[in-house]
């Protein structure tokens, strides 16, 4: 017995029949692994909505229960400048599952050293279900431009050989040629009842029942992300075994920090504020909190308190610093940016108020 | 006869006297032949003349005659002999050619007192109009003409009376030669007659011969060459030696400043030198600057003396240097086997080195930076020559001068490296006597006998690191500016050129002291015609580092105005001053530190301007320095290094944005760096944690792996991992444990387990133990230092049961593993460890009783290999119950538990097996 979230055998359906919700998607998946002519697919949606977990299953329905013995090991690939890059390969004998963006800006070399290996041997074993490998890439929306590009004739060359499945949380930022080689597979967050239902199952698999009450207040918090409800129950399971009384769920402690840092913005602008906040933002930073991250969950946080004059500026200042931070180095310059930004946005709009109040 | 044969082709040119020598006596002609070569030197109808009426005389005579011919040449060791031949002339008269020609040299080599006494003892006269003749130039031989003469004055006046009959005898005129000039002189044609070893007379045609007066020394020198037996080389080495000593001296006389003439005249024969070469010091006494810093180079070279000469210096001198000698070394060597001379620029480190290791007596050897620098050429170069210890073709010992060695390879770690092997053959002792005792080879390593001098500008160097302790340092400091403007000042009036002090002042602080460029400044000046004034030195100094661009300063400069002093000091108008772009950034670019000077202006900025209404300034600088960051990124991750060149300007705004009067100067901001630490070790901190759900992954087959991936781990994961882990328990025996309690202890054992989390314990400072979290995760639930408040800390006591829980169970499950493997053959029933691991520990206690349960191996029946009952004898057993059994155990033998392998895997009946 471990955790709620992630045991394989335990909690986590394993086929596509077990499979809690979106019955519909999960249908289709089965008839396309029947058919034998089963495409290229990207999973897409948001975090936490069970792209993985179907992945798996499609597998299982591909070659039978075969997927499910595992190796884990990594693979050193070598970079043009002799920099050793290590990888983690998840492998059975179907099918192997990388995240290219371990290697960082060198995911093309892995993508193309991998892909072309796995798909110039053939399947050894005669009695597999399907003649063709899966390669699983995740995180594919942070691949680069560079690795796209060597996917590209991969997977039309190598059609006979391997199928690709890729994992991403949006499409926007995969080049148009792969996503039209793919079959494209919205996985979308499930809704409050289908949450409901799945902590019910996780908790009596466990050996306990869960409060309704309890129920609902772990899936309004959770925000449709299943993973974190279920890490959240098992918190509290932990924290307060009888899961009953007044249950308070703790956010993520980054969370909390970042609302701290967006009503600092909001109560005071001044240029010793900016040095206050930019304390709090190394301190995030230093806690290995995306930076794209800390600048949505403030920038959400600040447009929640603001006038609505306003929020619509901040919303575009944060993009527009977003994009900025990606095509820079130092983070901490972008972010603090933002924070002038925003803090000159109120202060002009502070000073159009007093100047005519009955506008 | 012999040797007149010998010499009769060098004589070929010799006088037309020959054939009236041989008509006297044959034997004779020899001498005659080596007169010969006197005849074609002194290149005069005379000296040829003269012989021949010794050869009428006798024979001995023509002999000490040749001898003085060759011996012309010779050194002063062959000198005495000469002066012995001469004391038996019985006819002086010849002789006197010979020694004239032959004085010539020796006057040159300056030790010709004998040949100049036998010249002189001969006659007078002759001499005397060979002095007219102007081979006689020099001064010493007139000094001492007369005091040979009174040595020998019965013999001169003898020989002086025999010299007109014997050449009216034979119709020959002495031509006593007055032609100074130039003129050409052509010898009349006439038949050399010549007698062979056997009697037989040959006549040799004679070519015309065109002979011009010989005017110079050198050419003189030229003319005699193959016959010398100094050869050619040498004399032309010993006369460019003088005249660079002429030279010399003319320069030492200039330097001072003595006359405007000889300075000029100087000046108009080597312009095309530069000024720094000309005004290099050349002498110990000439250097300038700190004369501490010499005078311990000084000491320092000659604490070699031993090593290298073989001798020790005065008493007092010996005694200072005692303390510095290295005691065990027999050579007697300093400690510091090399010195390491570092300053700025244009100081004189290597002027110094020069003239130290020449005035030490040393030949100097460099290396720079010109040449290759890897660690071959250590072994390729500087080894063998400092073995020999001497240069090629020196006699003096070497001394190796290795300038601009901070730019030679040696950071890291790699043993190849310049200064690697350098400390390493500083290091290498005279092991001699060991290495012949064992037979070995000595020739292989052995230590150094010379001085090694090193020369850079940062003695802080990276690569230097190695070097620096075997290095006796001496730092170069920036000489008062009054001595260099002193300096200059001579050097102007030399060259003559108008220059008041307050210009060349400004001109040595504007160069930062640095003398080379203010000597260059100044020729430069001097191209132009210009009269150095403070106008003018602005104009050629602009170019040159006008600021210590050390990253503070620049910052400094970026957020305050220039200072009065300083606006003065550079001589800018207020215009100037305005145009503050190109001054700030050419500043940023020379500290070369771009990156740090951006996180010192965003460290910085937001101190500045507090009061501004809405922060627009603020709003732009950061635009700025965001645009500054992405310029960077795009160099570095593209490699367009051609925006290098415009990163300054992305951070000059700064200045008009926050320049600020009085502003309070910037601190040095650690922020950036700290939290870049902090980064770093929280970094290793998810490093491990992703390792122990990796290493839980590969245990469980593919467990946990989906929460490795970057931002779940940290964003979702961690967090709530941290109070999945911190329960409410009571530190209570876990014999009197409430049944829920029991049942949240065994989960948090169960999962911590799993992940391979666990508490360590650790003694703090004051002393008190507690039980730390490994890998310490819950630093992600502390910002600023402080725990989330919803998470209670547990207590030491909780800490310490469940520490010990999960000992236990990782014993259970190590344990479990080997008995796994132990019970292949006894428990095919029993139940598999897996399911042992996953009950807590007293399951684990239960799983222990059981094992001792299970029968002693004794008492079971015997088996074969394969774990079927032996039957040898009991024919009792029925068949089936074999059968039934062998299925039982096959049953369970294949179980696939984990992993896989890259076998192909088939189908595959017991049978084949059995």
């Amino acid at each position: 017995m471990s955790l709620f979230v992630d045991q394989e055998s335990y909690f986590r359906p394993r086929t596509l029949d077990t499979l809690h919700y979106h019955h519909g998607l999960s249908e289709r998946l089965k008839a396309l692994a029947a058919s034998g002519d089963f495409p290229h697919m990207l999973f897409y949606g948001p975090s936490g909505a069970g792209k993985k977990t179907r992945i798996t299953c499609v597998l299982r329905q591909l070659f039978g229960a075969g997927v499910e013995k595992l190796k884990i090991d990594q693979r050193v690939f070598l970079s043009p400048s002799k920099r050793k890059l290590e990888i983690n390969i998840v492998q059975s004998n179907y099918h192997i599952e990388i995240t290219p963006s371990e290697a960082g800006s060198y995911d093309r070399l892995v993508i193309q050293e991998l892909l072309k290996e796995i798909a110039q041997t053939q399947q050894v074993d005669l009695s597999a279900k399907q003649r063709f490998k899966v390669v699983i890439i995740n995180e594919a929306d942070s691949l680069s431009r560079d690795a796209q590009a060597a996917l590209r004739r991969t997977m039309e060359k190598y059609m006979s050989n391997m199928r690709i499945i890729l994992c991403a949380n949006s499409t926007s930022r995969l080049i148009a040629p792969i996503k039209s080689r793919c079959l494209l597979m919205r996985v979308a967050a499930p809704n409050e009842e289908e949450m409901m239902t799945v902590l019910k199952y996780v908790a009596k698999r466990a050996g306990f029942d869960l409060p309704p009450e309890a129920g609902e207040k772990i899936v309004e918090d959770s925000n449709g992300n299943l993973r974190k409800a279920i890490l959240i129950l098992e918190a509290l399971k932990m924290q307060t075994p009888d899961l009953n009384g007044p249950l308070s769920i703790a956010k993520p402690d980054w969370e909390v920090y970042c609302y701290k840092v967006a009503d600092l913005l909001v109560s005071e602008q001044s240029p010793a504020r900016v040095m206050e906040v930019r304390a709090k933002l190394y301190e995030l930073l230093s806690h290995c909190i995306p930076p794209t991250i800390i600048l949505k969950t403030v920038a959400e946080r600040v447009v929640e308190k603001v006038d609505e004059a306003l929020k619509a500026d901040i919303m575009h200042w944060a993009a527009f610093y977003e994009v900025r931070m990606r095509t820079g180095s130092k983070k901490i310059y972008h972010l603090e940016a933002w924070v002038v930004k925003v803090m000159s946005l109120y202060k002009v709009l502070f000073r159009l108020l007093m100047q005519n109040p009955f506008d | 006869m012999f040797i007149a044969t010998g010499l009769l082709s060098s004589s070929s040119l010799s006088a037309p006297q020959g054939p009236s020598n041989v008509k006297e006596s044959p034997p004779t002609f020899a001498s005659n032949g080596l007169l010969g070569i006197a005849g074609e030197l002194n290149v005069d109808q005379d000296s040829s003349a003269n012989p021949a009426i010794s050869a009428t005389k006798s024979t001995p005579v023509f002999t000490s005659n040749g001898l003085l011919g060759t011996t012309r040449t010779t050194r002063t060791s062959q000198d005495p002999s000469t002066s012995t031949t001469q004391a038996d002339m019985p006819a002086p008269t010849s002789t006197s050619n010979g020694l004239l020609c032959g004085a010539q040299f020796h006057l040159t080599s300056g030790d010709a007192g004998p040949l100049i006494l036998g010249l002189s003892s001969t006659s007078a006269e002759v001499s005397e109009s060979f002095i007219s003749n102007g081979l006689l130039s020099n001064a010493p031989s007139d000094e001492r003409t007369p005091t040979s003469h009174s040595l020998f004055s019965p013999d001169s006046t003898q020989d002086f009376d025999d010299l007109p009959s014997v050449s009216d005898a034979f119709g020959i005129k002495p031509i006593i030669p007055q032609r100074s000039s130039a003129t050409t002189i052509s010898v009349p044609r006439s038949n050399v007659r010549a007698t062979t070893f056997d009697g037989k007379t040959i006549y040799l045609r004679r070519k015309p011969k065109i002979i011009s007066p010989s005017t110079n020394a050198s050419t003189t020198a030229q003319k005699i060459g193959n016959l010398l037996d100094v050869p050619i080389h040498r004399l032309m080495d010993q006369l460019s030696s003088v005249t660079a000593a002429n030279l010399q001296r003319m320069d030492q006389i200039s330097i001072p400043g003595s006359s405007n003439a000889q300075s000029t005249s100087t000046s108009t024969v080597v312009e095309d030198m530069l000024w720094v070469d000309r005004y290099r010091p050349r002498k110990f006494t000439d250097l300038l600057g700190n004369e501490r810093v010499a005078r311990d180079a000084m000491t320092w070279v000659k604490q070699w003396d031993y090593c290298v000469f073989g001798i020790s210096k005065g008493k007092k001198r010996a005694r200072d240097s005692d303390e510095n000698i290295d005691l065990q070394d027999e050579l007697r060597r300093p400690m510091e086997k090399i010195l390491l001379l570092s300053g700025p620029p244009g100081l004189g480190k290597t002027t110094l080195a020069h003239v130290v290791a020449r005035q030490a007596g040393y030949e100097v050897m460099e290396i720079n930076a010109s040449d290759a620098r890897s660690g071959s050429i250590v072994d390729d170069r500087i080894r063998p020559a400092l073995e020999s210890g001497y240069a090629v073709g020196s006699t003096k010992p070497v001394l190796l001068v290795i300038d601009e060695i901070d730019g030679a390879t040696g950071a890291g770690d790699n043993t190849n490296t310049f200064v690697h092997k350098l400390v390493q053959l500083i290091q290498t002792r005279s092991r001699k006597r060991e290495r012949t005792a064992r037979g070995r080879d000595t020739q292989n390593k052995r230590t150094i006998r010379r001085p090694i001098i090193c020369i850079c500008n940062d003695h802080n160097a990276s690569s230097l690191a190695k070097l620096r302790p075997h290095a006796y340092q001496i730092r170069f400091h920036r000489p008062a500016d009054i001595h260099l403007v002193k300096r200059l000042k001579e050097i102007c009036v030399i060259e003559d050129l108008k220059a008041d002090s307050r210009a060349l002042s400004t001109l040595v602080s504007a160069a930062k002291g640095d003398l080379r460029g203010c000597l260059n400044a100044l020729q430069f000046v001097k191209t132009r015609d210009e009269d150095v004034t403070e106008g003018v030195i602005r104009k050629a100094t602009s170019g040159m580092k006008e600021e210590d661009s050390s990253v503070q300063s620049v910052l400094n400069n970026l957020f305050t105005p220039l200072s009065k002093k300083r606006v003065k000091e550079l001589g800018l108008t207020d215009d100037e001053e305005a145009r503050y772009v190109a001054r700030l950034s050419r500043e940023i670019d020379n500290s070369g530190r771009e990156s740090t000077i951006a996180t010192g202006c965003f460290g910085h900025y937001a101190t500045l301007r507090r009061h501004d209404a809405n922060l627009s300034r603020q709003e732009q600088a950061m635009e700025w320095l965001s645009t500054y960051d992405r310029f960077t990124h795009a160099m570095f991750s593209d490699g367009d290094f051609s925006l290098n060149q415009y990163l300054p300007y992305t951070l000059v705004p700064f200045y008009p944005l926050f320049q600020e009067k009085g502003g309070e100067r910037v601190e040095r901001n650690q922020t950036d760096w700290e939290h870049l630490q902090v980064t770093r070790s929280n970094e290793e901190i998810f490093k491990t944690l992703s390792r122990c759900l990796r290493s839980t992954a590969v245990r469980y087959s593919g467990d946990f792996r989906h929460l490795l991936n970057a931002p779940i781990l940290q964003i979702e994961f961690a967090p709530y991992l941290n109070r999945i882990v911190s329960p409410p328990l009571r530190p209570v025996n876990s014999q009197v444990i409430r049944a829920q309690e029991k049942a949240l202890m065994s989960r948090l054992v169960d999962i911590m387990s799993t992940l391979e989390l666990r508490f360590v314990q650790e003694k703090a400072e004051d002393g008190q133990l507690t039980y730390r979290l490994d890998p310490p995760i819950d630093v992600f639930i502390t910002y600023d230092g402080k725990r989330a408040s919803d998470i209670a800390v547990s207590r030491y006591a909780v800490r310490k049961i469940v520490s010990a829980e999960i000992d236990a169970v990782l014993i259970a499950r190590d344990t479990g593993v080997v008995e796994k493997g132990k019970r292949g053959k006894h428990d095919f029933f029993g139940k598999s460890s897996r399911t042992d691991t996953l009950d807590d520990a007293s399951g684990s206690a239960k799983k222990r009783a059981k094992t001792v349960d299970t029968r002693d191996i004794a008492d079971m029946p015997p088996t074969d290999f394969f774990g079927r009952p032996i039957t040898v004898a009991s024919a009792s057993t029925t068949k089936a119950a074999v059968r039934k059994n062998v299925e039982k155990k096959y049953r369970v033998a294949y179980r696939f538990l984990e992993g896989n392998s890259a076998a192909v895997r088939k189908p595959v009946k017991v049978n084949m097996f059995i």
